[in-house]
């Protein structure tokens, strides 16, 4: 039997806030525990609020912080003992919340596809990695054509995050970390990047980390499911039991949150909406 | 394209307008000032026996055409903006009769030698420490920098000046402390006399030096710090850009561009003479010039130099402001 992709063991991150004197520890992410990517790849959602430990966790994950205790297992090596850094990184991709935020403002985005091919795909001239770069774009609905030569500010939030999203893919990676990617994506786009999530998962066997508060996505998307609230999980398994039928109040008091059908009805009693 | 030559253009509009009112209001506050110059020179001259009155009106007349002031305020003006268009200041009075234009063309290499060499050099090495240090936060030689340049910057320039003077002219003399050449030695272009300019500059760069580099030091390390926290250095690092790269294109690179602002103000201040350092270090350059301007009374000079720096930094600002677009490419020109 083979190792799953990516596995946690009672993972804790404790941050020291304050001096030694008067400071306290805080627990961002306590005792987490989970697996992901055991049977082909799949969609692993962590749902949380603000400040639950979703981002620590993400970045742990990416091995850019180090657990406090518990071990994180990637293909079944532990992610303390890395030595090939850069081997790590082909195959654990990130997509940051804010892609305005992620790219330099200062450069053009095709630079970052093409320095991705150099790096990761192995492209030896510019016409190879022009070509990984219309490839990986083309599979998120976007050309070369469009963005080249193009600053961040010229292009949208949501072309941004697929050109975010083009970018991981060249890489061809096993695992992709996805931290809130379409919180700050149009709704209107946000369906089309989720939608794209799917195809990865189907086409290209890239499992992916899918870490949101938006239950609805997570809902659409996800195969599992964690649920945190400040550092532990409360709740985990398959996504549709999950959420059909949660068991813990604060899976519920979620659940209830969102502004479902359902729920507008009863608000507004069973009178349609719009006519 | 079209839009940023239009936006040269606009801005360069500005730039003449900006000129033009600095120098009327130097004009204006040259001009209405009580003191009489032609009057003082006079006094000076008749002080030491009798003159006829026939000869004393003839000087009068004479000095009047001479420094441009004959007539009313606005044929005074006209003479004035006629005079300047061909860069004539008129003759300085307290050096008379050597033009304005050929003291202040004298002095200005001097100065701008000076002062253009220790900026850049403060700039780049303030830069480079201050972003080193922001980048490598917990390395200790840099944090002593850090401690050091803090230390430096508030001391007042005249004390690090005369400090300066004070070693390494009289406890340790090496250096010569005065005058921006040896004395003896004949002026030319070879390399005797470019080594004695560099001897004697040593001083007066490193105590501008001393005094500057805290502040450049201080502003890129915040500005690195605040950069390295960004989400699109730790999306670099994580997409495995090398740390050498980051370092310089993702972090000093978008750090540099507030300091590029600053370095051109400072250079555009350059044309307003370092007072303090020419005075202390003897320095033959427009700040020695425009202190014994002052004290002489000598309005045509002082008018020259105002001029003179009014026009440098506007220059400095138009120049800062054209290159900007290019440097940063979210700078929309409108």
């Amino acid at each position: 039997m083979t190792a799953p992709l990516l596995e946690l063991s009672d993972v804790a991150k404790v941050y020291s806030i304050g001096g030694a004197l008067f400071g306290h520890r805080l627990r961002a992410v306590d005792g987490i525990s989970f697996e992901v990517g055991r049977d082909g790849p799949e969609i692993f959602a962590i749902i949380g609020e603000s400040g639950s430990g979703k981002t620590t966790l993400a970045r742990m994950i990416l091995n850019t912080a180090q657990p406090s205790a518990g071990k994180i297992l990637f293909r079944g090596a532990d992610l303390a003992g890395m030595r090939d850094r850069l081997g790590f990184m082909r195959q654990v991709q990130p997509i940051f919340q804010n892609p305005f935020e992620a790219f330099n403002p200062l450069k053009r985005v095709d630079r970052y596809l093409y320095m991705t091919a150099r790096r990761f795909a192995g492209a030896a001239t510019q016409a190879e990695a022009g070509d990984h770069a219309d490839r990986a774009l083309r599979k998120v609905g976007l050309s070369l054509a469009e963005i080249r030569g193009r600053f961040p500010h010229e292009l949208s939030g949501g072309q941004l995050q697929r050109v975010a999203i083009a970018r991981a893919l060249i890489a061809s990676p096993a695992l992709i970390v996805a931290d809130e990617p379409v919180s700050m994506v149009d709704a209107s786009l946000r369906m089309s990047i989720v939608n794209l999530f799917k195809t990865l998962r189907d086409d290209l066997g890239v499992s992916i980390v899918y870490i949101t508060h938006d239950l609805a996505t997570a809902y659409y998307i996800s195969d599992r499911i964690v649920i945190m609230r400040k550092g532990r999980a409360v709740e985990a398994g398959p996504a549709r039991a999950i959420l059909d039928n949660p068991q813990h109040p604060y899976s519920i008091e979620l659940k209830n949150a969102v502004l479902s059908p359902d729920a507008a009805a009863r608000l507004y009693g069973n009178r349609p909406i719009m006519e | 394209m079209t839009s940023y030559s239009g936006y040269m253009l606009r801005r360069f509009g500005q730039f003449v307008l900006v000129v033009f009112i600095g120098i009327n209001l130097a004009f204006l506050i040259t001009h209405l000032t009580p003191i009489d110059p032609i009057e003082q020179t006079i006094s000076a001259a008749t002080s030491f026996g009798s003159t006829s009155p026939e000869a004393i009106a003839m000087m009068r007349q004479a000095l009047r055409e001479l420094y441009g002031l004959e007539g009313g305020l606005w044929q005074q003006y006209a003479a004035f903006w006629k005079r300047i268009a061909v860069g004539d200041f008129g003759p300085s009075l307290s050096a008379f009769p050597t033009p304005v234009s050929d003291l202040i063309w004298r002095a200005l290499p001097w100065t701008v030698g000076l002062l253009s060499v220790s900026t850049l050099l403060t700039w780049c090495l303030g830069n480079l420490l201050g972003g080193l240090a922001g980048y490598f936060q917990k390395s200790s030689m840099l944090r002593f920098a850090g401690v050091l340049a803090m230390g430096f910057h508030p001391i007042p320039y005249y004390i690090t000046a005369f400090v300066l003077l004070i070693v390494f002219g009289y406890l340790w003399p090496v250096l010569p402390i005065t005058g921006g050449y040896r004395m003896s030695m004949p002026r030319g272009f070879n390399v005797d006399f470019i080594l004695s300019v560099a001897q004697h500059s040593i001083l007066p760069v490193l105590s501008l030096m001393i005094v500057g580099l805290g502040g450049w030091f201080m502003g890129m390390r915040a500005l690195v710090s605040n950069i390295v926290s960004e989400d699109y250095v730790q999306y670099a690092e994580l997409g495995g850009v090398a740390r050498r790269r980051i370092l310089t294109s993702y972090i000093m690179r978008n750090a540099l561009l507030p300091q590029v602002t600053g370095l051109a103000m400072s250079l555009g201040a350059i044309f307003n003479g370092a007072i303090i350092t020419e005075q202390v270090f003897g320095y033959p350059g427009i700040g020695t010039l425009l202190v014994s301007a002052v004290h002489a009374g000598d309005y045509s000079l002082v008018l020259g130099l105002t001029t003179v720096s009014i026009i440098a930094v506007s220059a400095a600002v138009l120049l800062i402001d054209l290159l900007y677009p290019l440097l940063d490419p979210r700078v929309k020109v409108r």
